[in-house]
């Protein structure tokens, strides 16, 4: 490939306000995930730093360099953290973290201090899985529900997608926004069957009026990932019987969460509006762990 | 006569020049998706510049594969298992049988005596997309497409799913997270893709197995082609130009 389109920019970003040399307690957390892995740095409980790294073939590499780009240029050292803790499908191969943490607990701790103590509802869509997790209103886990293992490869198959279009998975999302109204999804089984049928979507109008624009190509793909996403959230326990408020404080984290494409559809099939973070969403599980570390 | 044949796959489009019987020159690039027939106007130039002579100086000009319909300058379109055969025809002329293993589907035919596709198998939707998982894949293990080539055989105790790519993907990703080496892992997802690759070949019944042509992308593969054959007791005839068959096809198709 000449060019690659479907990949998230790494990013890297430290407070300016905050001394960590004053902090009482710093804490660390790290999300090592199947594509990319984020660490987050807590001074007394507020965001210090944070870095999101591309994962290669070493998940160690990334956990490293992640905690690296985390700690940059502010001095910061790890003798210096006196906490931490790993999570995510390759949390075993931070060697500094102090603990290990599943992602359920580590996501609902991250999105709450993300998207304010009001949220009922996380929706982690990563690069393999998707979580829906729901919460009592005090700190505790109600119910949740992962994806089955078909349906495996939700952000993954979109960078592939965007690859294989010439797309950037920047703006795959907004595109598909863009489009009169909402064409049929394609495939909303398997990412291998969503696949081949959106490639076939292109050319000759053999079973339909007019050919699809690209924008109905995008929206026809990304609708099916977030009628994938639906299933998972579907199938936690209400938390109020037929009251459809129930969704209402609903916050999504994870690389998807970034993609308008899937949420906004989401969104609109809950009849609910998201709440916002300043912060990148992707972090809420690294933030997660640097809570409960 | 002096043709062209275009073939518009899934991950990449490739053109070449034909005249009298003899591939002049040759195009490749990535198929892409809002700029397709922009791409594949880019390979048939890129081809046109190898061979050396001018767009007027082409006859005709037939498109194939996946995005045939998007190579607005062809003249006509075949499907791939026509061009399969003609081009297996054409650069081993004894073969039965050719097998296409691309970036997203695996094709079978076998070639009656009159050149024509006579047993065609392809791939279940399921086993798509093999190609374009060993190039991810590739990149995701931090290894060249050379060293996914030279991958050897893994130890039985490092496999991966055979049933599908995002199986497949899963099973490799945690054998990464068990700190199995990629190179072993390349073996795995490799074994993992001709297995899928033979559960088509073993749609039909190959006549011959000593006359079997395999073209398409995976055909520059060889621990790809060593699995395959391992698995399925052929011994494959792979030509230089096994990547361009298709649009060799094209072009074979066009002059007739």
């Amino acid at each position: 490939m000449t060019k690659e389109y479907g990949k998230w920019p790494e990013s890297g970003w430290s407070s300016e306000t905050i001394d960590w040399k004053k902090a009482k307690r710093v804490a660390a957390g790290i999300d090592i995930g199947t594509t990319s892995t984020q660490a987050a740095i807590l001074c007394d409980g507020e965001l210090f730093s944070y870095a999101s790294v591309r994962n290669g073939a070493s998940f160690k590499k990334a956990a490293a360099s992640a905690l690296s780009g985390a700690m940059g240029s502010t001095g910061l050292s790890q003798k210096d953290i006196h906490a931490s803790a790993a999570t995510g499908f390759g949390r075993k191969h931070a060697p500094f973290a102090g603990t290990l943490l599943d992602e359920v607990h580590c996501h609902a701790k991250g999105a709450r201090f993300l998207f304010g103590p009001e949220v009922r509802t996380v929706v982690d869509m990563g690069a393999q899985s998707v979580k829906a997790i729901r919460l009592y209103d005090w700190d505790r886990v109600r119910d949740f529900m992962m994806n089955d293992k078909c349906a495996t490869g939700f952000g993954r198959n979109v960078e592939i997608i965007c690859d294989l279009l010439d797309v950037p998975i920047t703006e795959i999302g907004a595109k598909s926004l863009e489009v009169d109204s909402e064409p049929e999804p394609v495939s909303t089984t398997c990412f291998t069957f969503a696949l081949t049928e959106t490639l076939g979507l292109f050319g000759e109008p053999e079973f339909r009026a007019a050919p699809l624009t690209l924008n109905e190509v995008y929206a026809s793909y990304l609708f099916s990932v977030a009628w994938r996403v639906l299933g998972v959230v579907g199938k936690l326990q209400p938390l109020d019987v037929g009251d459809i408020k129930v969704y209402k404080e609903l916050a999504f984290t994870g690389g998807l969460a970034k993609n308008p494409g899937i949420t906004k559809r989401i969104e609109s099939e809950l009849q609910v509006t998201a709440l916002e973070s300043k912060y990148d969403p992707m972090l809420a599980g690294a933030i997660g762990a640097a809570i409960l570390a | 006569m002096i043709t062209a044949g275009i073939d518009m796959g899934l991950e990449y489009v490739k053109a070449v020049i034909l005249k009298d019987g003899k591939v002049i020159g040759r195009g490749r690039g990535h198929s892409g998706g809002a700029a397709r027939a922009a791409n594949a106007e880019a390979a048939y130039d890129g081809a046109l510049k190898s061979a050396g002579i001018a767009a007027g100086d082409i006859q005709k000009v037939v498109s194939t594969g996946i995005g045939k319909h998007d190579v607005t300058f062809a003249g006509a379109c075949r499907t791939e298992s026509v061009t399969a055969v003609k081009a297996a025809r054409f650069l081993c002329p004894d073969a039965t049988t050719v097998v296409d293993a691309g970036a997203d589907e695996t094709l079978i035919s076998t070639i009656k005596d009159d050149g024509n596709p006579g047993e065609v198998a392809i791939n279940q939707k399921c086993a798509a997309g093999i190609g374009l998982f060993l190039n991810y894949m590739a990149d995701r293990l931090e290894l060249s497409l050379e060293e996914m080539s030279a991958a050897a055989p893994a130890p039985a105790e490092c496999r991966v799913s055979d049933g599908c790519v995002p199986f497949a993907e899963l099973d490799a990703l945690s054998l990464l997270n068990h700190d199995a080496a990629p190179a072993e892992i390349a073996g795995a997802v490799t074994l993992s893709a001709a297995a899928r690759a033979a559960s088509t070949i073993n749609d039909i019944t190959v006549p011959n197995l000593r006359s079997v042509v395999l073209c398409g992308g995976l055909a520059k593969n060889k621990a790809f082609v060593k699995a395959l054959e391992t698995l399925t007791d052929i011994a494959f005839h792979i030509p230089e130009d096994a990547e361009y068959a298709g649009a060799i096809g094209a072009a074979l198709i066009a002059a007739s």
